[in-house]
């Protein structure tokens, strides 16, 4: 049976890349912190599936449902700026 | 000597705004259609609630009403709006509950031994996007990011639901960038380990 997970390297690393993984995804770091970012995630299925993860997590978000506006909604608001409309119009008339 | 007046902001809104500040109230309506159903939505996430929801809404056009005389395009229209709403929120929340907003730490979000570690891509994050999610993921995800505390989801639904850049986000909720990051960063992950118990479990 073989391994389960190929984690060989220095765990010190995989930290701190962890914290950083939201930047990254927002291209908030600089070129060089990417390159090296780049390089471990080359090397390590680990933090590649932890990113990958993040990633989809944040796309998930952007595709969150939409609902339409209630009428009763529309309909207050409406009754609302009539109101705040009104006395203007009745001072100017 | 330096000029200290900011630079104002054009935008989309600009001219309804002076047109409405010029007398035109009428035309607030339009203001009102334009946003309604993001703020809805927005309250949606924000509250849970749909009557939750529609009392910030309308909470927050009274007073882009009230203060829109005030507002002196330093920034665009949408972020000053949804400051407003924001605050709305909060202090909405504030009188209905009083229990203190839990604090989300990095550390809690390690893999706690080599068993939690995984190496190869999960299938929900691996297949296209429109082949993973379906509406039980979106109600879901929906209950994940309402258990968020406060501050938290109110950084994780203006970041990745609303769109808004971290400097906005920032500056909507009077936080540093660096705040907005970490607290950004917690809230995605905190969604991510719900997520993954999630398809652990189907």
């Amino acid at each position: 049976m073989s391994e389960p997970h190929k984690h060989d390297h220095d765990h010190a690393a995989c930290i701190e890349l962890f914290s950083k993984l939201s930047d990254y995804l927002d291209n908030e770091l600089d070129a060089v912190t990417c390159q090296d970012i780049e390089a471990h995630l080359a090397d390590c299925p680990c933090c590649t599936a932890c990113m990958e993860t993040l990633k989809r997590t944040v796309a998930f978000c952007r595709e969150t449902e939409e609902r339409p506006v209630p009428e009763t909604l529309a309909r207050r608001l409406a009754d609302i700026v009539a109101g705040l409309a009104a006395p203007k119009t009745t001072r100017s008339s | 000597m330096a000029n200290l007046e900011k630079k104002k902001i054009e935008d989309a809104d600009s001219e309804l705004i002076a047109a409405i500040n010029a007398g035109q109230v009428e035309r607030f309506q339009e203001l009102v259609e334009r946003y309604q159903s993001k703020l809805y939505n927005f309250g949606l996430k924000m509250c849970g609630d749909s009557r939750d929801s529609e009392d910030m809404v309308q909470d927050t056009f009274l007073n882009v009403f009230k203060y829109l005389k005030d507002f002196r395009s330093e920034t665009k229209f949408r972020n000053w709006l949804y400051r407003i709403a924001t605050s709305t929120c909060i202090k909405r929340r504030r009188k209905s509950k009083f229990a203190p907003d839990r604090e989300l730490s990095l550390e809690e979000f390690l893999p706690q031994d080599e068993a939690d570690i995984t190496d190869t891509v999960p299938q929900w994050a691996a297949q296209p996007l429109t082949q993973v999610l379906n509406e039980e993921l979106r109600r879901r995800l929906k209950a994940a990011i309402l258990d968020l505390p406060e501050k938290y989801r109110l950084v994780l639904v203006l970041r990745d639901v609303e769109g808004f850049g971290t400097a906005e986000t920032a500056e909507i909720l009077n936080l540093s960038t660096a705040n907005v990051k970490v607290r950004l960063h917690r809230a995605r992950l905190s969604l991510r380990e719900d997520l993954k118990g999630y398809f652990d479990n189907e």
